[in-house]
């Protein structure tokens, strides 16, 4: 009893900060970092540039038209192929700054400065400058993490526009994504550009994805295409954060059902 | 004259203040995780700064209590990321090899063996992930979590060495406050025990 006694007081101490330690590291897992994003967020803030709530909006207002008119710029000469894509570009939504990188360089995420409070919510669309970005995965209420469609975990429908021809894309994990396509002989040419099809169970159609830079139909089990994202996500800003249509449908489908039944 | 005003602490307020640099440290690495800045990283890699943590951490410690630390440390990087696969693995084993690794009496203690041994348990590190990215590529049943074999092993060859440089040229940051810190306290405590 002594004995047991003794060993507590040297070591109840250390075992109770172990204990404790590991308390918290479990809820910190569960809660997906939550508090630890919230705490990176409010360090980061004299960095994002915080200004008066009216300029605030004024500013990213002008971001927003400013991004708006490069878009529209840059795909003007593409939008006769690009049929419906001015309907289904998303209008309204949350610009939000990048204020970090993925924890891990296994995953390609990105932290967002705008969170819940903005009403922004898991499955809501990501666009930067030109094209989609991500997908929201997870929400804190100042915070939000976005799965980029450079992941190789997201895969994601697409369509040449030009000829319609489908298939899905992998990530690569740079700016680059593998388009792997379901026929066996497509019409496919570098400088296609690749949109989002109506297969994709977790974006709405017709959002721009990228141009196709190079073809290799000889590849087994079906031809390839490496497509150039429209979006430079290694030097992500500014996004666009904006509700998707097909959320309601199925928050919980999974790309690769439809990819498979596709497919076969 | 640091270590004076130390001296004058009582052990339990110097104990609780160990533990109050612990935590912090490791805080701040959590917060190093998602920042990119200047000269940190080689094609969008970052250094591994938890792990850096693990090895300074288990460096003088016993394999026990470098598991610990890499299975704390393994559910806060899982927090920061994505539970699965999870890095309790490849850090826990981390801190016990380090811990096994037996310093003292191989290798001198300086910066370039501090620096040797992050770049080794880098590599070790990302391998570890890599594997248990294939296994879960066999095993699977959601097509969310898999991944292509032959990609899982290409990517790892890019990630593994970049990631080992760049985490062996920042570990001194880690390290050296950390063990200036630990050499004090165990100073301080060597004579009462």
């Amino acid at each position: 009893m002594y004995a047991l006694r003794r060993w507590w007081d040297r070591n109840g101490l250390r075992l109770g900060m172990v204990s404790l330690a590991l308390i918290v590291a479990w809820a910190i897992r569960e809660t997906q970092g939550a508090a630890v994003l919230e705490l990176y967020r409010g360090l980061n803030r004299p960095f994002v540039g915080d200004v008066p709530p009216e300029q605030q909006i004024e500013n990213t207002r002008i971001l927003e038209l400013e991004q708006r008119l490069v878009e529209l710029e840059s795909q003007n000469r593409q939008l006769q192929e690009l049929l419906g894509y001015v309907d289904t570009n998303p209008s309204e939504g949350v610009v939000a700054p990048v204020i970090g990188r993925s924890a891990d360089h296994w995953w390609q995420q990105v932290i967002l400065g705008r969170g819940s409070r903005d009403g922004i919510q898991v499955g809501f669309i990501v666009s930067g400058n030109g094209g989609i970005v991500g997908r929201i995965t997870h929400v804190t209420p100042n915070t939000s993490r976005v799965l980029l469609i450079s992941d190789p975990t997201s895969q994601v429908g697409v369509t040449i526009s030009r000829s319609r021809f489908m298939g899905y894309i992998r990530g690569q994990s740079a700016n680059r994504v593998v388009m792997e396509f379901f026929d066996k002989v497509p019409d496919v040419q570098p400088g296609d550009v690749v949109s989002t099809s109506s297969y994709s169970q977790l974006f709405p159609p017709g959002l721009p994805v990228g141009i196709v830079e190079s073809v290799n139909l000889n590849k087994s089990p079906a031809p390839e295409a490496v497509v150039e994202l429209s979006v430079p996500i290694s030097s992500l800003e500014w996004v666009m954060v904006s509700p998707n249509p097909k959320m309601g449908e199925s928050s919980e489908a999974v790309e690769q059902g439809a990819i498979d039944s596709a497919g076969n | 004259m640091n270590t004076l005003d130390l001296s004058r602490l009582h052990p339990f307020t110097l104990r609780l203040l160990n533990y109050a640099v612990i935590a912090g440290s490791v805080l701040f690495c959590l917060l190093l995780l998602p920042t990119r800045l200047p000269g940190m990283e080689i094609i969008s890699i970052s250094p591994n700064w938890l792990l850096i943590w693990v090895v300074a951490w288990s460096v003088r410690r016993t394999a026990v209590q470098g598991a610990i630390a890499g299975l704390i440390l393994g559910l806060l990087q899982d927090g920061m990321t994505s539970p699965t696969p999870t890095h309790v693995v490849s850090l826990a084993i981390i801190g016990i090899l380090t811990a096994r690794l037996q310093k003292q009496r191989y290798i001198r203690e300086d910066f370039i063996s501090i620096a040797l041994i992050v770049f080794g348990m880098a590599v070790l590190a990302e391998t570890i992930i890599a594997l248990q990215f294939s296994w879960q590529n066999f095993f699977a049943d959601s097509a969310e979590l898999r991944r292509n074999l032959g990609q899982i092993w290409l990517y790892h060859q890019r990630v593994a060495l970049s990631s080992a440089i760049l985490s062996s040229l920042w570990a001194p940051a880690v390290y050296y406050p950390l063990s200036r810190w630990w050499e004090q306290i165990s100073d301080l405590e060597q004579p009462q025990a």
